[in-house]
């Protein structure tokens, strides 16, 4: 029975990575068709360097995706403030009303976000595609940060103002530093989420505003190139080399929920 | 106590608090002298979290006034009131060293450098952790925790340190301990302490005085030894050790029961008090202030009449339940000549139980105020 088991969870982790590392391997294959290995080259490296349309694609998903993290992330830490720190009335309904567009599906809300920016003449580009990964970011950002936060001894910041220190020297010695390492996997979490985002993408992007995935997508018809799999290769190591930076302890307290360095 | 005084440190007049419909802490008055180790003790829900909360700023009262070392800081914020606060989770900041948790308060108020390191130093040689200033709070046991929280509260030398039932997480050895250390450390400092507890051993041990709550309302304030011999009301004895609390009726002067005849007990200080005849009493008598007789043939005139019950011994000392005709009496016995007698007797024989007048004290049998 444990054989079974211990070969099952083995079997798991090759369907797990196995598509990455099938990635890896063919962004190296000289042919232009992925069936046919032709020998190690780093010809479809230089080609995506060369590929003004692909890069300039990839320049939006960044740009999207680190403001729209940045806004769901400060956007998510003052909201789970509110909702943890004060007892408020209507905190459940302030609370459902944030987390609502996990729920509602991403289709419905691409309709209805396009409704709202053609009625307010709002032209889609940057500003609406950056306003609807908000949208969907903003509840994931807010979760995050408002685990760590209930998880926060509340007589920590009594004890800081009791020793003398002011809401602002408070929040920056004790209450933040206490709070980065969510605030940090908030902000990762959306900018992840906002990268490879295809529907909200569709319905907001604009004329030279398309992203990343969504380039992707409209070359499925076309074939895809193995340029994409150099790409790939590229965006798996910057993740590779974010785990490292942040530590793998640290992303798992973070992922946990729990406050930081107990 | 006709000494002077000490000039005050708190002073609170009126101090309400209400949440709601729910009145918390009802209007009352204190003044705590500057040096001493001053103690609320009450059961869990009386108030004495509250109280100490508003004299910190965390809560506002509903109404009244504070003043600390004669300033009113009803509009004093908490960071700007000389006073800190041992909270009873310690709260110690965990990202910090212990060495940084207790030079917070002086890098906040910006103290020269200099000075900063020889005072967090001293602290910490205080409360005998100066080999631990570079650990972190998570590498240590809870006793070093509430040390180095007892550190951080006094080395910017406020003029007030209350503490919440800081011993609460302790085992009870340490808790003993931790006792005598936290009165040597007082003294050694001579700040104010104010200690919050529902621990009436605690309360008794260390206190110079003691403030008893319940129910929102301060019911005594007095030295340990007169809150123990010399409690105002029925719930103060009965709350501060254990005590045999007899029910009586003022006839003629005497605390009379039905079936027990005239009860031994001070009544001229029952008078001086304003207890008058017809009024429904309790007498509170100690249990090692009774005297058992094994042979009622030899006890003293006045000794009530009663049937051994039930007897625990405790090693120094034996346990006894009496019943009498009023009442069932707890009986302290020490071991030694008496409990050898008493051990020598079976369940259910005759005995006799006497006290002196002065060992019984005669309270209201309703509670004024709780």
């Amino acid at each position: 029975m444990d054989r079974v088991v211990a070969w099952f969870s083995r079997l798991i982790f090759v369907f797990l990575y196995l598509p990455i590392v099938a990635l890896v391997v063919y962004s190296l294959n000289a042919s232009e068709v992925s069936y046919r290995w032709e020998g190690v080259s780093l010809r479809w490296y230089v080609e995506l360097f060369a590929d003004r349309l692909l890069l300039e694609t990839l320049r939006t998903s960044l740009i999207v995706g680190l403001v729209s993290a940045l806004l769901a992330t400060a956007l998510g830490f003052l909201s789970s403030t509110a909702l943890v720190r004060f007892r408020v009335k209507g905190r459940g309904v302030f609370l459902g009303a944030i987390l609502i567009p996990l729920i509602v599906p991403e289709i419905v809300l691409g309709v209805s976000l396009l409704t709202v920016f053609s009625t307010a003449g709002i032209p889609t580009g940057f500003v609406t595609l950056i306003l609807g990964h908000t949208v969907i970011t903003l509840p994931l950002a807010t979760l995050v940060q408002m685990g760590a936060m209930s998880s926060l001894d509340p007589s920590l910041p009594e004890a800081a103002a009791d020793l003398g220190a002011g809401a602002w020297t408070t929040f920056r010695r004790v209450t933040f530093p206490l709070l980065r390492p969510a605030v940090l996997a908030a902000f990762l979490l959306s900018f992840a989420t906002s990268f490879g985002n295809i529907v909200i993408s569709t319905f907001t992007s604009g004329v030279g505003t398309t992203t990343l995935p969504l380039r992707i997508y409209s070359q499925l018809k076309s074939g895809l190139t193995p340029e994409l799999n150099a790409l790939g290769t590229l965006l798996v190591l910057l993740t590779l080399a974010i785990i490292l930076v942040v530590g793998v302890g640290q992303l798992r307290r973070i992922l946990a929920g729990g406050p930081a360095s107990q | 106590m006709t000494e002077t005084p000490a000039p005050v440190a708190v002073r609170l007049r009126g101090i309400t608090k209400t949440f709601g419909s729910n009145t918390v802490v009802q209007p009352l008055d204190l003044d705590i002298r500057d040096g001493e180790f001053f103690s609320i003790l009450g059961p869990s829900g009386c108030g004495k979290t509250t109280l100490m909360r508003m004299i910190t700023g965390f809560e506002t009262p509903t109404d009244g006034s504070i003043e600390l070392d004669g300033r009113n800081v009803d509009k004093v914020a908490t960071r700007d009131r000389d006073l800190n606060m041992l909270f009873q989770s310690y709260a110690l900041f965990p990202h910090l060293s212990v060495y940084e948790n207790v030079a917070f308060e002086l890098r906040v108020r910006r103290t020269p450098k200099a000075e900063l390191d020889g005072r967090v130093r001293e602290a910490l040689q205080l409360v005998r952790l100066a080999d631990f200033a570079e650990r972190k709070p998570s590498e240590l046991s809870g006793g070093q925790r509430q040390r180095v929280a007892l550190a951080r509260a006094v080395v910017g030398r406020p003029a007030v340190v209350l503490l919440d039932e800081p011993l609460g997480a302790l085992d009870q050895k340490l808790r003993k301990e931790m006792q005598f250390e936290l009165k040597r450390m007082q003294r050694e400092v001579g700040i104010t302490f104010i200690y919050v507890t529902h621990d009436q051993e605690e309360a008794l041990t260390m206190s110079d005085r003691i403030a008893v709550m319940s129910a929102g309302r301060v019911l005594q304030v007095a030295s340990p030894i007169d809150i123990y011999d010399a409690p105002a009301s029925r719930f103060v004895a009965g709350f501060i050790g254990s005590c045999n609390l007899i029910p009586a009726r003022m006839e003629a002067g005497k605390a009379i029961c039905s079936g027990f005849g005239a009860v031994p007990a001070d009544t001229v200080d029952a008078q001086a008090r304003g207890v008058r005849d017809g009024d429904e009493v309790v007498v509170a008598v100690r249990p090692e202030r009774i005297t058992l007789h094994a042979d009622p043939a030899l006890a003293p005139a006045g000794a009530a009449r009663g049937v051994l019950a039930e007897r625990v011994f405790l090693g120094d000392e034996w346990t006894v339940h009496v019943s009498t005709q009023g009442a069932v009496l707890t009986v302290q016995v020490p071991s030694g000549e008496n409990g050898a007698a008493l051990a020598a007797l079976a369940d259910g024989a005759e005995v006799a139980v006497s006290w002196t007048p002065a060992a019984g004290r005669i309270l209201p049998a309703e509670e004024a105020a709780a």
